[in-house]
């Protein structure tokens, strides 16, 4: 499991990635909180451009709503269009099969953030259902990544297709950050479309624990692998939202129970060498000592860009710096994921995309049905969901579809599910500390270290953020990027994805995965980043 | 639920076969061919609220009010798992005797139609809550031998909405109420081998889960649902060896009678014929008296099922499933043999008032400090026969045990006649809230013990009506109830029949 970390010998990386590394830190701490009211200057003037809201309210709006106190008094909160709000706007998950939608109830993260003196300022662009990477799938049109190369600023012209993607697909609520058009956003990651935005918008992206927050008022996708995600400028303001959002909900039973997360918190607290990490002042020249990081090194893969490798280089020997010790691991599943991904989840989303059927709600399509033959439901169906579903959502579903047919099952899902069983099982013996789900009992305190690390360091793309208009060699190379991030997602455990270095101007993210559960240890660990 | 037959069409019975007769003899009801039947229920739970939300399960309220957003499918919507509901599908498999599993978890069986909301029913393919168990059916149930049908498994799952067709020319309407009610599907072994079988499976079944207050089981009201899973064979065969056909949407106790004789003929003669039998899914024409085809194996619909990923798997504990066991009232077959026993009644009696849930208490009640064969009687006979009037449950009647024990009292101490007994009851049956005491002070009734005034009756009425007289004399003892009703009518009922006979026989008898 631990082996000599053969990516960080080279000296020459070492200093040209310390530069990069140093410019990212600068871009992250530039600006002064975001206000409500600012917030929505910057929308006014950036929006039209950058088109990262499907609907926000205006100024007027928010002398008549009295915010509540909390710890996010007065936070303006942008809020993925898949997530129902109570705002008289659209819940329409960028489809058009929902359209003009607005729910009748508000989910439950909403709530909580409200209750915590957050402002709602608006809900933000995605790909239709959350099925894309690059927020190119969406009723409104592709969000424009706020970022410009270096090379392309010096250009007099730019065609729309010369802009860059902010990926997705949470790209709306990436680029409202970003482009500090919210304090923080809330996004929704099944496979990584929290942390592939945020590293391609320089901005912060977590993926919690399956369960820490409340999915209820979350429009489904794949139920097993969706997340509510957050994003924002700096790790900081993401714990602030975290610790508002993270709390049991009986309206998703799976959520975790407030029993399920004592026993989570007594057995990470029974880490001794984590606890004292905890207790030092980040002032002290080696805050991090005690903290082992794990290199998977199957994440080297042939896709991989240089600056990619250059930035994750850079990431390692600045934990190192901070008194990690930074170990190779393997993973050795990593390559089977990305298949098992997207059999699972398109499986999933074909069953949770059932129900858009124009009948009790939603677009109908006006083509009448044969009322001669009114006993063959599909035909019903047919016109309204063809009508309804962009080219992605209907190839997936269709897909998804197959894999799950008595045909198929057995030659798809089933081993899918076993392949997701695997890597969870792989990361459980990674981590030094147990999987809080398969342990009767939570430990006793443990005076010496076991062998595992505590967290996981990668890069969250093979790359920067590609031009809107670029061309992949095949619909499979779309899916290509997500090999990063779907691991952690069919683990169920927590990722983050914080900006380390660019290319050409254009920033890139680095991953930080921990053991399910530790999401705090994670967050610790990614401020320093 | 398919699970039980090989879905094999055997070569063999494509040879011809001589076919001899299906005359009903006694278990080899079709010699020389025997019937292999199985049975699936669904059941609708008692449960106040739905199996995955909170609006109320009362599916028969004004069209879409009670409607929950997970009801609609809601986008966002997420199941919550109501515990009264596995409490009561915990309590059908402890009924039944079989075992309540310590893991249970939910899947999803997609289809699209209008009466599925979300495109796909919650149910449980791979784990159920219950599985094993049985019924046995024997004298008691009106066979003239015993027989154990086993129960396979038993399942929750949602109901769908109701679908209204026709009552809107060219459209078809949608009442939410009944989406997600909770159900549990029975799936029996195929252990039956007559429609009598079948049908005395299924009423036992509704005694049972009537009596543990699982469910109000009444086919009427669709509250329980019945498919029956029939094949055939030769009797030198094995009983599975037989392709079976599927018979759907039985409801009544008649119509799966019907649907089974019909389609054991039915598949007989086709097999006698020469033809092979092809697994199908059939509905019974009660006009025609025949099965007609609904569905055949090439159109059915591929349900792609796959694990629920909103809803844990269910874990029960030892403690939990005893306490629940404990819960349980005394089961029909105990409470038969100990009240046959303990109050020396007919078991025939017993097991009628055991069909009616509440009644055998209701009894115990009554019967505390009184003749109990006359309490038995009273309800099977006048009781029942105003419910069924009526066509009211026992547990929905006005009538209290306090108010039937005061007009039992009241007739025992010969303060009313049973005509007015009877009379009171229809009274407290009506609703009238008074006591039996009361309401006998209120009609100012009371019984005519004065026989010197029947006496005077009785000799006014013969002169009245010397003809009658004259032929009851003549032999014609039969007469004598000509007299005797005219005086009940003009007494009210008040006077004792015994007595007015009495009276009436002295003054006929020493009139010569």
């Amino acid at each position: 499991m631990r082996r000599s970390l053969r990516a960080l010998q080279l000296k020459s990386c070492w200093n040209a990635s310390c530069k990069t590394f140093t410019g990212s830190r600068q871009y992250r701490s530039t600006s002064a909180p975001v206000t409500v009211l600012s917030a929505l200057e910057t929308i006014a003037k950036c929006n039209p451009a950058l088109n990262a809201f499907a609907s926000h309210i205006a100024p007027t709006e928010i002398s008549s709503a009295e915010s509540s106190d909390g710890p996010l008094k007065d936070w303006p909160i942008a809020v993925k269009a898949n997530i129902a709000t109570a705002l008289p706007t659209a819940t329409s998950c960028a489809s058009r099969a929902l359209g003009t939608y607005t729910s009748p109830f508000q989910s439950s993260v909403v709530d909580s953030l409200e209750g915590a003196g957050a402002v709602v300022v608006g809900k933000t662009n995605m790909d239709e259902f959350g099925m894309g990477s690059k927020n190119t799938f969406s009723i409104y049109g592709a969000a424009i990544n706020p970022h410009t190369s270096s090379s392309d600023a010096k250009r007099k012209d730019m065609a729309e297709s010369d802009r860059r993607t902010p990926g997705g697909s949470s790209g709306g609520s990436a680029v409202a950050v970003a482009a500090g058009m919210c304090r923080a956003a809330l996004g929704s990651d099944t496979g990584g479309s929290v942390r592939l935005p945020a590293a391609w918008c320089g901005v912060v992206g977590f993926k919690p624990t399956f369960g820490r927050i409340s999915r209820h008022g979350l429009v489904a996708y794949g139920s097993s692998l969706d997340t509510v995600g957050i994003i924002a400028r700096n790790v900081a303001d993401v714990q602030s939202v975290f610790g508002v959002a993270a709390v049991p909900d009986p309206l998703d039973m799976t959520c975790m129970s407030s029993v399920l997360r004592a026993r989570i918190k007594a057995l990470t607290d029974s880490r001794p060498w984590i606890t004292q990490v905890q207790g030092r002042s980040e002032t002290e020249s080696a805050p991090l000592a005690g903290i082992r990081v794990g290199i998977p090194e199957e994440y080297w893969v042939n896709e991989l860009s240089a600056p990619a490798l250059e930035s994750w280089k850079a990431g390692a020997s600045r934990l190192a710096a901070l008194g990690c010790e930074v170990v190779s691991v393997s993973l050795p599943h990593t390559p089977s994921a990305l298949p098992a991904y997207y059999t699972l989840a398109w499986a999933e989303a074909s069953s949770n995309l059932a129900r858009y059927d124009g009948i009790r709600y939603g677009r109908r399509s006006s083509i009448r049905p044969d009322t001669r033959d009114l006993q063959n439901a599909s035909q019903k169906y047919a016109n309204t969901r063809t009508e309804g579903f962009g080219a992605e959502v209907q190839r997936r579903i269709l897909l998804g579809t197959y894999a799950m047919s008595s045909a198929a099952s057995e030659h798809y899902f089933t081993p899918s599910q076993k392949i997701r069983r695997l890597i969870q099982e792989e990361f459980d013996k990674i981590f030094a500390l147990p999987n809080a789900l398969s342990m009767t009992n939570t430990l006793a305190s443990q005076t010496t270290r076991p062998p595992g690390v505590d967290v996981l360091l990668f890069p969250t793309a093979t790359g920067a953020a590609p031009r809107l208009g670029d061309q992949e060699d095949s619909k499979v190379a779309n899916y290509v990027n997500d090999v990063m991030t779907v691991p952690a997602s069919l683990a169920g455990i927590p990722a983050i994805s914080i900006p380390v270095g660019h290319t050409d101007g254009m920033p890139l993210g680095l991953q930080l995965a921990a053991q399910y559960g530790d999401d705090e240890l994670l967050l610790l660990v990614a401020r320093h980043l | 639920m398919h699970i039980l037959w090989s879905v094999r069409a055997s070569a063999r019975h494509c040879a011809s076969y001589k076919f001899t007769a299906n005359v009903p003899l006694h278990r080899r009801y079709y010699k020389p061919w025997g019937a292999t039947i199985g049975l699936e229920l669904h059941v609708q739970l008692a449960a106040a609220q739905k199996l995955f939300s909170a609006a109320s399960a009362k599916w028969d309220d004004p069209p879409n009010t009670n409607v929950d957003f997970i009801d609609a499918g809601l986008p966002g919507s997420m199941p919550r798992l109501n515990p009264e509901c596995v409490s009561l599908a915990a309590r059908a498999i402890l009924c039944l005797k079989g075992q309540v599993q310590p893991m249970s978890s939910f899947d999803r069986k997609h289809y699209f139609y209008s009466d599925q909301p979300l495109g796909y029913q919650i149910t449980q393919q791979r784990h159920p809550i219950g599985r094993g168990g049985f019924i046995e059916l024997g004298q008691t149930d009106g066979l003239d031998y015993t027989k154990r049908v086993r129960i396979h498994q038993l399942q929750l799952e949602q109901d769908t909405a109701k679908s209204v067709h026709g009552a809107y020319p060219g459209y078809i309407l949608t009442d939410l109420n009944r989406a997600g009610v909770a159900l549990v599907e029975i799936v029996s072994e195929p252990d039956m081998e007559t429609a009598t079988e079948a049908v005395h499976f299924v009423r036992k079944m509704q005694t049972l889960l009537r009596h543990t207050g699982v469910s109000s089981c009444n086919m009427e009201d669709g509250s329980l649902r019945c498919d029956v899973n029939v094949s055939v064979y030769r009797g030198n065969e094995g009983r599975l060896s037989g392709t079976r056909c599927e018979l759907k949407n039985l409801n009544s106790l008649r119509t799966i009678r019907g649907a089974i004789e019909a389609e054991v003929s039915r598949q007989i003669e086709l097999i006698s014929a020469g033809h092979c039998m092809k697994q199908e899914t059939r509905g019974f024409d009660a006009h025609s008296g025949k099965t007609v085809l609904s569905r055949s194996k090439e159109t059915a619909p591929d349900y792609r099922y796959m694990p629920e990923p909103d809803i844990p798997a269910v874990h029960l504990s030892e403690d939990w499933i005893e306490h629940i066991r404990s819960s349980l009232p005394e089961l029909p077959e105990a409470t038969l043999s100990r009240v046959t026993r303990q109050y020396g009644l007919l078991s025939e009696d017993v097991t009628t008032m055991l069909g009616e849930p509440g009644c055998i208490s209701f009894f115990e009640h009554a019967a505390r400090g009184r003749d109990p064969k006359r309490v038995a009687a009273w309800i099977t006979s006048e009781i029942f026969g105003q419910l069924s009037y009526r066509a009211q449950r026992l547990s929905e009647s006005t009538l209290t045990v306090q108010q039937f024990s005061g007009l039992l009292d009241a007739l025992a101490s010969n303060a009313v006649t049973s005509a007015q007994a009877k009379l009171l009851l229809i009274e407290f049956m009506d609703g009238d809230k008074r006591t039996a005491d009361e309401l006998i002070q209120a009609h100012g009734w009371e019984v005519m013990n004065d026989l010197g005034r029947l006496q005077d009756l009785a000799t006014q009425l013969l002169d009245k009506h010397p003809k009658e007289a004259a032929e009851y004399k003549a032999g014609h003892k039969r007469r004598l109830n000509f007299f005797v009703a005219k005086i009940m009518a003009t007494t009210k009922g008040q006077a004792r029949p015994q007595d007015v006979s009495r009276v009436l026989k002295e003054s006929l008898d020493g009139k010569q």
